[in-house]
């Protein structure tokens, strides 16, 4: 073993060595197959025998997705050589005994399930050794499987379920039996919606059946990569790639002068190209890319690649970002020349906030920075192309918006979009992170293009850490004044934004951080600035709450400043200054529901508040905080007059209804509340509801799973669908039965005459009279069409909703006096969801937000050194919580029925994210006394600030 | 994905087997769990030719002899934690990584696990964009900033508990077998911070088995709950005269890892035998650890925080073993 200096070529393997014969007994079987030595355990099981159960998410040891069982242990598959494993018995997910998963499927613990397969592994172990453990026994044996969906809540509640009796469902756990899709009550008036229910596609998950972008291989299937830039900023003066064209086993290399077209998810605001052209402007900026015979070749052929750089001092923080000595961007996206590195300014106001500051009993004024971090999901990012002998191109893409990256992928390669076919496998986790078109799509597609061949390119884990799109960090001034009966009277924000080295969605961003701050807490004058700059760092984005973290972090603590100075309970001044429903906010956005009173009333009971805010010992404390989010953002992305969502129905003979919408399920469970909302107007149980999602040939267009649209939006356009399925089905039947169509009813699996309800049809039966009276085909559509909303000055209609959900929080912390370190011990949260219409998917998007505000409260942090590279691109060094240390998150349902939702059901996937930084810090002071204005609250920056406070003999 | 270099693979049946292999080539690793190794081939600071595998060569379970605890190096690491007669090694291997990597990774690399740096096992683009590292293809340490000296972080967990309760290590080399206070193994080079000569395998750990009045205790500092590399290791040995909290202290050692290329054992404790372990007595060696424990920037967390860490987290050990209390969640 040495270590050996040849910086000449960095990346590629030195040397190979020859496959060699490797017998792997895998699931009760021998397999014999050949592979270099080199190759892991993890990628013989994928890439040879196909088993792609078992998934990949660091390739290194840190994730646990890789988890198989080896002689009964779980081990990490990408830490183990194939050749070490033979001999020894392996157990994949394939082959691990159905109970297990279907205990996570009745628990709803399977989200965007990319983990799972590891984490059933792990828990089946656990189970093996130990048939009744304790929770804490459970937490440790599943700590090396991360997981950045649940909060692991459900997860662990799915084990106790797989050690217990299934909660009544044990008969579930045998092979091949149908399990019902719905196992509660539903809602009072419903058929279907309020029940307790599974995901439609949650076996499929917890058996590795369910196929991600990367378990798609497709015959003659060349290995992408993208060479990147080691420069934070500079100019690219010369790119020579003869010589990794001329390397065997190369199909194609790409430069970015090849696709010179502009892009951005935002239409107006194209600064980004598939590759660099002229400059690159942060580390991990693509600047070619090459598709080879497989990997080891493509890197091989990448270092061949000479790029002669001439590096540009880099803009690493605001400061120089607003000094504008450099210029990230010489030019703007018209082409003219630019001065700063300003972004995006917006500047609003409304009343007359320094007046009303002025006339204040009680003022806060302090400068809040919320710090990046980003989305982390398990699947890195994957896109697979192919071009038909045609001419026409598939890309599948791990992405949440099918039709956006349609639409670019068509101006980018100047391909009619009706040539185009994008379809989202399923995906591993996105939270924001694939909410835009990225290099790798387009490169696969044009490598394809010129290589013949279809062509794979998988994100490495630091590639993912580079691609970001993460939360922006911001600086935060905010001054606010409160009347003395804690009458909140005014807010000016001016905040400076990190933008990273490109647009991404940064116009809306820049809305977003002062638009959605001004409910559900109510206000009178209110003046915000929000400035993003661009910076030579990866490009910050949407993360899970966009752009409206970080403003209500300072916004929840400056509330909680005020009511401490007015000695005014915390919850009352929320309370106080609550929005009702049908209020407008100071800067014109409708509410049309909102519950935080009855949430803020939950919190406070379940935390026991009122005994114990303020009253428990020093190191000990309560903090509520609350939030108010968007139940999709109310216009489209590029403006048009066609509708944002549309569901298809297609009705067959045989008693099932197929769903055909292009909605993006990323594992929030989309799929699953369209087959509710179509079994609930129909009849049907939600079994026998099919749904096909995001495929751009296959279903009508919806926008995609962003600004938590998709049950308001997607499920509006449902209901129509299958309210005229269901209105033809009724008056088909009533002209069988020759009665008044009113006379029908409709209950689950029967048709029946209110009159004489003994006289019944079931459903199926049903769709056969409809069909035939129809003469075609049963079939139907919905849609969703955009609503005016929004103020009436210009920038009114972004952060306008139709409607907007309402979350509170009560944290409880213990703070070591000591260490500086924050324990979370519990979280009540409440939210109002509107309708919930398949509470255990809404409890999971609440703990799912709770976990990861969670984490970048205490922990997470993408940041960079003083070249601008990243501090630690990976899952060991960017730590995500583990099952261990993730709080206890207690969850409430408030249903305050929106009036425009479908059956008033609003967002649940992002609010409840929201209050859980501020809950923290405001648990803090209660706890010890200090205000954190800076996030994570990591034990040195507590401790430091306690020896602030009070010097001691520490 | 990531890449490895390509390598030959040869599994030895037995430690001797495996020495005979080793030297049979050139540019050859031992590797037993490979949790340590394989990321380290995949981020490319380190190559080989040839892997002998020793994971089912070494001796795996431990046995006692005479007076001490002979325990195989092939000892997975989740198997040492139930080994309770020793429980600060039991404590320190179940507080290693993750449930996976402890079922995967043995004592013997734990023990050898090679010294970690946030500059170093990073990848090999990251690593080129920050123009490489003093210990692996650069001139220059990124954590001192200088050329000269490599602080590359001794992280094992194992190590610190094994050196307070006085461990020795046999290792197997062509010219045969020998014995070494694991004291003696480490030195302040995080480049090269093993004693051992070429190729000599690490076979057994013996650790003398404690006496009844022995407490001892591993704690570990980290963000994470899982998954993580200690920040600081803290491991004391406490041998009190009697079973009560005021009985005289007998003998003390107490041993600081992750803080630099070697364990830092805190000198000067034998001023604190013969008398009862005081509250005095306790901050006195608290402040010997603050004083002594200079954590270097190579490991997450700030270093002037993780130093305080060193004189709470003794305070907080030697408490507790005194007054036998259990450790916090």
């Amino acid at each position: 073993m040495s270590v050996k200096p040849d910086p000449q070529h960095a990346s590629a393997p030195r040397s190979t060595r020859p496959a060699r014969a490797i017998v792997l007994q895998v699931n009760g079987e021998a397999h014999e197959l050949s592979a270099p030595p080199s190759w892991t355990l993890l990628e013989l099981l994928r890439y040879k025998l196909g088993l792609t159960g078992t998934k990949q998410g660091c390739d290194k040891g840190d994730c646990g997705a890789c988890t198989v069982l080896i002689d009964g242990q779980p081990s990490l598959s990408c830490c183990t050589l194939g050749v070490m494993a033979e001999g020894k018995q392996i157990t994949t997910i394939e082959g691990v005994p159905l109970r297990v998963g279907r205990a996570f499927d009745i628990a709803g613990a399977l989200q965007c399930g990319f983990c799972q397969p590891g984490m059933i592994c792990s828990a089946h172990a656990l189970l093996a050794r130990e048939p009744a453990p304790s929770v804490g026994q459970i937490r440790d044996a599943l700590s090396g499987n991360l997981c950045r969906c649940t909060g692991y809540t459900k997860i662990i509640e799915a084990v106790q379920l797989a050690a217990g009796d299934m909660g009544g469902h044990a008969d579930l756990a045998t092979e091949g039996l149908r399990t019902p899709v719905r196992y509660g009550q539903p809602a009072d008036g419903f058929l279907v919606l309020g029940a307790r229910g599974r995901k439609a596609d949650s076996i499929q998950k917890a058996t590795g059946e369910a196929i991600y972008a990367d378990d798609i291989a497709l015959p003659r299937m060349a290995h992408g990569r993208i060479l990147r830039s080691p420069h934070a900023h500079a100019r690219i003066k010369r790119i020579d790639t003869r010589a990794a064209a001329a390397l065997p086993g190369v199909y194609a290399v790409m430069t970015g002068a090849e696709l010179p077209e502009p892009f951005c998810v935002i239409p107006w605001t194209p600064d980004e190209t598939a590759l660099c052209i002229d400059k690159v402007r942060y580390v991990g900026d693509g600047v070619a890319a090459v598709a080879a015979k497989d990997e080891e070749t493509a890197i091989r052929a990448m270092d061949l690649i000479e790029v002669e750089y001439e590096v540009l001092p880099a803009v690493l923080d605001l400061d120089a970002a607003e000094r504008a000595e450099t210029l990230v961007h010489d030019t703007d996206w018209k082409g003219r020349p630019r001065r700063d590195n300003l972004c995006k300014d917006v500047d609003l106001a409304f009343g007359e906030v320094e007046p009303a500051l002025q006339a204040s009993a009680v003022t806060m004024d302090a400068t809040y920075f919320y710090e990046g971090n980003t989305h982390a999901p398990i699947e890195p990012h994957c896109a697979v192309a192919k071009w038909s002998p045609d001419g026409k191109l598939t890309v599948w893409s791990s992405t949440q918006v099918p039709h956006y990256l349609h639409r670019e992928l068509g101006k980018v390669l100047g391909v009619p979009t009706a040539e185009i076919r994008v379809i989202q496998p399923t995906l591993g986790g996105a939270f924001g992170g694939k909410s835009e078109p990225f290099d790798l799509e387009f490169c696969a597609a044009w490598l394809a293009k010129k290589a013949g061949r279809p062509v794979k390119i998988l994100y490495t884990r630091e590639e993912v850490f580079y691609s970001h799109r993460g939360r922006h960090p911001m600086e935060m001034h905010i001054r606010m004044g409160a009347s003395a009966e804690g009458r909140l009277l005014a807010v000016d924000n001016d905040i400076r934004i990190d933008g990273g080295g490109y647009h991404s969605f940064g116009m809306i961003t820049s809305y977003y951080a002062g638009q959605i701050l001004t409910g559900p807490v109510n206000f009178d004058h209110y003046h915000f600035r929000a400035r993003r700059f661009y910076t030579n760092k990866p490009c910050c984005g949407p993360k899970r709450g966009h752009g409206s973290v970080q403003p209500r972090f300072a916004f929840e603590c400056g509330l909680d400043e005020l009511a401490a100075q007015l000695g005014m309970d915390p919850i009352e001044i929320r309370r106080k200054n609550a929005l009702s429903g049908g209020d407008v906010t100071v800067n014109g956005q409708l509410v049309p529901s909102t519950g935080l009173r009855e949430c803020l009333d939950a919190v406070s009971r379940m935390s026991d508040w009122t005994e114990r805010h303020g009253k428990l010992p020093r190191g000990r404390g309560l903090g509520v905080a609350c939030s108010m989010y968007i139940s999709g953002t109310a216009y489209p992305i590029y403006p048009n007059e066609l509708p944002q969502s549309g569901v298809q129905l297609l009705a067959d003979r045989s008693g099932r209804i197929t769903v055909f919408c292009g909605a993006s399920d990323i594992g929030q469970g989309s799929d699953g509340m369209l087959a509710y909302i179509v079994a609930e107007e129909t009849g049907l149980a939600p079994d026998d509801i099919v749904v096909h999602s995001s495929d751009t040939e296959l279903t009508p267009v919806d926008l995609g799973a962003y600004s938590s649209r998709v049950t308001y939006m997607v499920g509006t356009a449902a209901q129509e669908a299958a309210r005229s399925l269901r209105d033809r089905m009724r008056a088909a039947l009533a002209a069988h039965w020759s009665i008044a169509e009113d006379r029908v009813g409709v209950a689950l699996g029967f048709w029946f005459d209110r009159d004489d309800p003994a006289r019944q049809l079931d459903t199926k039966a049903v769709l056969q009279i409809a069909e035939a009276a129809a003469g075609t085909p049963l079939s139907a559509v919905g849609g969703y069409r955009t609503r005016k909303v929004g103020g009436a000055y210009r920038g009114g209609t972004i952060g306008a909703s139709p409607a907007y959900s309402t979350t509170a929080h009560v944290a409880e912390v213990s703070v070591d006096l000591e260490t500086g370190v924050v324990t979370v011990e519990k979280v009540w949260v409440a939210h109002d969801c509107g309708r919930a219409i398949n509470p255990v998917m809404v409890e999971g998007q609440v703990e799912g937000s709770v976990y990861m505000g969670y984490a970048e409260a205490i922990m997470e942090a993408q940041t960079y050194d003083e070249r601008g590279l990243h501090r630690g691109p990976n899952l060991l060094d960017y730590r995500i919580p583990t099952s261990v240390e993730t709080p206890d998150i207690f969850t409430k349902i408030i249903e305050t029925i929106d009036p425009g939702g479908p059956y008033g059901a609003k967002e649940a996937g992002e609010g409840p994210l929201h209050p859980i930084i501020p809950a923290i810090a405001n648990a803090i002071y209660d706890a010890v006394g200090v205000r954190l204005r800076r996030i994570p609250f990591t034990p040195d920056v507590v401790l430091a600030t306690l020896r602030a406070q009070a010097p001691s003999p520490a | 994905m990531l890449r490895m270099d390509g390598f030959d693979y040869v599994a030895a049946r037995d430690p001797g087997e495996a020495v005979r292999l080793w030297h049979a080539q050139p540019d050859t690793a031992y590797i037993a769990g490979g949790t340590d190794l394989l990321p380290n081939l995949k981020h490319r600071f380190v190559q080989a030719t040839t892997l002998v595998g020793i994971a089912d060569a070494l001796p795996r379970g431990w046995a006692r002899v005479g007076g001490d605890y002979e325990i195989g190096a092939g000892t997975r690491l989740a198997e040492l934690a139930t080994l309770q007669a020793l429980a600060p090694v039991a404590q320190a291997a179940g507080l290693v990584a993750s449930p996976q990597l402890r079922n995967m990774g043995t004592l013997g690399g734990n023990v050898l696990l090679d010294t970690r740096c946030l500059f170093l096992n990073q990848s090999d683009f990251w690593r080129k964009s920050l123009g490489y590292c003093l210990k692996a293809e650069g001139t220059w340490c990124h954590v001192v900033g200088g050329p000269k000296t490599c602080v590359a972080t001794q992280s094992s967990d194992t190590v610190p508990a094994l050196m307070v309760m006085g461990a020795r290590i046999r290792l197997l080399g062509p010219a045969g077998q020998r014995e070494l206070d694991l004291n003696d193994l480490f030195k302040f080079n995080g480049m090269d911070h093993l004693k051992l000569s070429a190729g000599e395998l690490l076979t057994h750990v013996v650790v003398p088995e404690p006496a009844p009045n022995f407490r001892g205790s591993y704690d570990k500092v980290r963000t994470r709950g899982s998954i993580d590399f200690p920040q600081l290791g803290v491991a004391v040995g406490l041998h009190l005269a009697g079973p009560g909290a005021d009985a005289p202290v007998e003998a003390l050692r107490i041993v600081i890892g992750a803080v630099s290329p070697q364990p830092k054992a805190l000198p000067g404790l034998e001023a604190f035998v013969g008398a009862p372990l005081t509250d005095a007595a306790i901050e006195a060696i608290a402040e010997i650890a603050h004083a002594r424990t200079r954590p270097q920037g190579s490991v997450h967390g700030d270093p002037a925080w993780r130093r305080h860490m060193a004189r709470v987290t003794v305070a907080r050990a030697l408490r507790r073993l005194r007054d036998g209390t259990e450790a916090d969640a």
